[in-house]
């Protein structure tokens, strides 16, 4: 018995269907994922300028909006000395505790609006909790001009904002991060450049060739649109597929029980970075406070009390409290408080990875309860009358 | 290579395009066992590893041998000791550990060689008609590589119908056309499907677990026993639709393991549409001939429909308790039994209740239909948990909301269920309807290159854009 001839037509029909099928697919969901998942390009271009030796900082006075796929509109507004914080560059106020804060982005509030990042949530709940009037200026600055070594050599504007205490909020970005130095070539590069389709496709051509991998040639096309990052949005708002893309990747090596011999070398960079910092606030005689803050999978996997082997969610934390506390300065420990915060994974963007506003409201909390705790000394939770009258004021 | 990855789809479609070179039966039987070979050999890096189960294929064919050779006693005892074998290699955990073999082994595919052996051991002994089945036919047969891994559980006379025929079975452009389809098709509900119902049923199980106050909790579980059935069968029919495929592109017809069971209304018709070669085999090796055993002992007319329930029962909780080593499994075991024995007592008090007649226009109402399909799919997924679960994992589910938590979520599941299903079953007899002269339009050729063009695309970007790692294929480990 043979089978029915498939009609002539079909070996034309069938492939142009499939094609036809396959661009408007491509086409349509590209269209949504651009008008859901925009970017507005990055901030950086409009209000912070490029310092050659310690990096980017804000343009005194100026303000700029921006949007990340994920995130909602962003205002930042920089004040006259540049720096993302809800005061203005003046001497403290008599009486009023200063807490200066470093960082990278997200000690800055990255991707939060101004007055939901963490930073601006402190005082409120420092000052209820001691009784006295506390201002925390923030300092920091994101990405790599955040970094351990650029905070090192920014060290005299931080002094210069004359703190009682500095605040370096840590997280494993800056760990690996530790020694990076801005260049001039390291600009982001401009979304709102023009070029036509076919001058696009000739590029992408000469660049496959160039390369000879049309397999990267093909990723590259798929991560550089909207459509790809639509997807892992949707796909990392599951936690659990979003830890076990997450410890398939590079950038879980900072969990790893035993990490490649480059993670260890950040480490030790880390380590002459901190010793660098912490010299720097001792001659000053500031005390500098460092506290580790965990991403997504770090903060889920102690929420679980439960990770894979080989793998432990507080190493890094347990180094680094190590790390400050040979140097001099104090450690605060919030990530077992992340135990009792169920899923929280779902403070941050699934995939940016900064926390949400909840999440830096979190990080408030957290930290305000472990500086209260009695690792300062001038934060030591104050008796009830004193509140009263700090709620008063 | 071992599961419904990318490199299995393509390996399978060299082997088929290689075996297709020439329409011998020599020919294609050296495609087919040396491509077997080689899917063994990539599972494992030593071949001393292969050494008991090639000792388990020995035994199996040394009874066989003893049987075609007139020794009728040897079917029991090669029975027996194919069984005896089996239970050691697989390590069931009542066995004590001493007796065990040490040095890691390789086990995967031994219970479905173990299933084709006893097949061709008991046919053997009951055939009237002499025949034999040479060592290279019984290799081919048992070692086939579309089959190995997860099943189905092809019949011997089936598989020789198509592998040794002088005259295989015709394929032209079209038979090549829908079987790319469904390997489409199967690929995407593996790797893409499968995967994302498995991280709905790994969140909600997590979350079981945390501080969160008692409605998203109740939530939690119920996407935890809904998720896991679809994620199953997803899972395992994906699978299958793969191994159908690529055998069909070799010119050997497997037969199907599903058809909808999410639409059987009751448990006994679910067990006609799940694993369909698993339940025909006990029910062809286990039910049949028991319930003729027990009917020739028990003459009482009274009691016959009681024996049925009680060879449904034994039939059932021998399918649970086979796919696990460990006591969840013997429960398991238990409620499949029980599922099926009390859904045939049903049956028995309502024909005895209502008629014959009563009964089978109850049967045919739409509304008791959508009840019992509601029904059948929350039993099934109540069984589950004993499935996928521990012992420690199903205490701290079970406690995180407590039994007035659970009947609730029970009950939800259960009216969902019945109307999420009877509006399925509605859009699709709707969308079905809708013909031309050549049959519906949805499953015309061009509507189904618009459908796997699109899952062919969906899983392409998951799978090789995204890197999301797909669950490995559940019965692999049975």
């Amino acid at each position: 018995m043979k089978e029915a001839k498939l009609p002539g037509r079909d070996w034309i029909l069938i492939p142009a269907i499939s094609l036809i099928a396959i661009c408007t697919i491509l086409t349509s969901t590209e269209w949504v994922a651009r008008r859901t998942f925009y970017s507005t390009g990055n901030p950086a271009r409009y209000c912070m300028t490029q310092d050659l030796s310690t990096g980017y900082r804000g343009i005194p006075n100026s303000v700029c909006t921006d949007k990340e796929p994920e995130t909602p509109l962003i205002e930042y507004r920089f004040n006259n000395c540049g720096h993302r914080t809800t005061m203005e560059c003046e001497p403290k106020l008599p009486g009023n505790y200063r807490i200066v804060v470093v960082g990278s982005s997200v000690a800055m509030g990255w991707t939060v609006p101004e007055e939901k990042a963490f930073a601006a949530l402190l005082p409120a709940e420092l000052s209820l909790r001691v009784g006295r009037r506390i201002e925390v200026y923030d300092e920091a600055f994101p990405g790599k001009a955040g970094s351990p070594h650029n905070v090192a050599l920014r060290f005299n504007d931080v002094l210069a904002a004359k703190p009682d205490m500095i605040l370096w909020l840590v997280t494993s970005w800056d760990v690996e991060n530790a020694v990076f130095k801005e260049s001039s070539s390291e600009v982001l590069p401009d979304k709102t450049r023009k070029t036509s389709f076919l001058a696009r496709v000739e590029s992408r051509i000469h660049e496959a060739l160039a390369r000879g991998s049309i397999a990267e040639e093909i990723l590259d096309l798929w991560n550089s649109h909207s459509i790809s990052y639509m997807t892992e949005h949707f796909f990392y708002e599951s936690q659990s597929l979003y830890m076990k893309s997450f410890l398939m990747g590079p950038k879980a090596e900072f969990l790893r029980i035993k990490p490649s011999p480059e993670w260890k070398e950040y480490l030790q960079q880390f380590d002459s970075a901190a010793t660098d910092v912490e010299g720097r606030a001792k001659a000053a005689g500031v005390p500098l406070v460092a506290v580790f803050v965990p991403g997504r999978a770090q903060a889920a996997m102690i929420s679980l009390d439960d990770w894979p082997a080989g793998y432990d969610p507080y190493k890094l934390d347990n180094e680094l409290r190590s790390i400050v506390a040979r140097h001099g300065g104090t450690y605060i420990d919030i990530l077992p408080d992340f135990r009792d915060i169920p899923n929280p994974g779902q403070y941050y963007y699934p995939v940016d990875g900064h926390p949400k506003a909840e999440g830096h409201a979190i990080i408030a909390g957290l930290l305000a309860k472990e500086l209260t705790s009695g690792a300062v000394p001038a934060l030591r939770l104050a008796t009830q009358s004193q509140s009263i009258q700090e709620q008063g004021r | 290579m071992d599961s419904a990855s990318f490199q299995f789809v393509m390996f399978g479609l060299a082997a088929a395009l290689m075996s297709n070179l020439s329409r011998s039966r020599v020919w294609r039987s050296i495609v087919l066992f040396t491509a077997s070979i080689i899917f063994f050999l990539q599972l494992a890096h030593s071949p001393f590893v292969f050494l008991p189960m090639a000792g388990f294929l020995l035994l199996g064919y040394i009874g066989l041998v003893l049987i075609e050779r007139g020794w009728s006693k040897s079917t029991v005892w090669s029975i027996l000791a194919v069984i005896i074998v089996y239970v050691w290699l697989k390590k069931y955990t009542f066995l004590p550990e001493g007796i065990l073999l040490r040095s890691p082994y390789f086990t995967l595919g031994l219970s479905y060689i173990f299933f084709r052996v006893l097949h061709l051991l008991i046919e053997s002994g009951d055939n009237s008609e002499k025949r034999h089945i040479g060592l290279g036919a019984y290799l081919l047969y048992t070692l086939n590589f579309t089959t190995l891994v997860s099943g189905p559980i092809q019949p011997y006379d089936e598989f020789a119908r198509d592998q040794f025929a002088h005259d295989p079975i015709v394929m032209g452009p079209r038979t090549v056309g829908l079987q790319l389809e469904r390997i489409v098709r199967g690929f995407f509900k593996v790797n893409v499907l499968a995967m994302i119902l498995h991280a709905v049923q790994e969140d909600a199980l997590s979350q079981m677990s945390q501080p969160l106050p008692l409605t998203q909790k109740l939530f939690s579980a119920f996407r935890l026993a809904v998720a896991y059935p679809f994620f199953l069968y997803a899972n395992f029919s994906g699978y299958i639709d793969i191994v159908i495929s690529l055998a069909r592109l070799m010119r050997v017809r497997l037969p199907e393991n599903f058809d909808r069971p999410f639409s059987a209304s009751s448990f006994l018709d679910f067990w006609n549409r799940w694993h369909i070669t698993l339940s025909t085999w006990f029910k062809t090796y286990v039910y049949n001939p028991l319930l003729l055993a027990l009917m020739r002992r028990i003459s009482s007319v009274a009691l016959e429909p009681l024996l049925g329930v009680f060879c449904f029962f034994v039939t059932f909780f021998l399918v649970g308790i086979w796919h696990g080593r460990t006591s969840e499994f013997v429960i398991f075991g238990v409620l499949q039994g029980g599922g099926i024995s009390i859904n045939k007592l049903w049956q028995l008090g309502l024909t005895r209740g209502l008629g014959r007649k009563g009964y089978k226009a109850l049967a045919k109402n739409p509304i008791y239909i959508a009840f019992g399909r509601g029904l059948t799919f929350s039993w099934f997924a109540f069984t589950l948990f004993w499935f996928w679960a521990s012992w420690r994992q199903i205490d701290k589910v079970f406690n995180a909301i407590g039994v007035a938590g659970w009947l609730e979520v029970w009950l939800a599941i259960w009216l969902c269920a019945t109307a999420v299903l009877a509006i399925w079953e509605a859009l699709r007899a709707a969308l079905l309807s809708i013909k031309t002269s050549e049959g519906p339009v949805l499953t015309n050729r061009y509507a189904r290159v618009v459908y796997a063009t699109a899952l062919g695309l969906a899983a392409f970007a998951i799978t090789f854009l995204l890197n999301q790692p797909a669950p490995d294929i559940v019965y692999k480990a049975f």
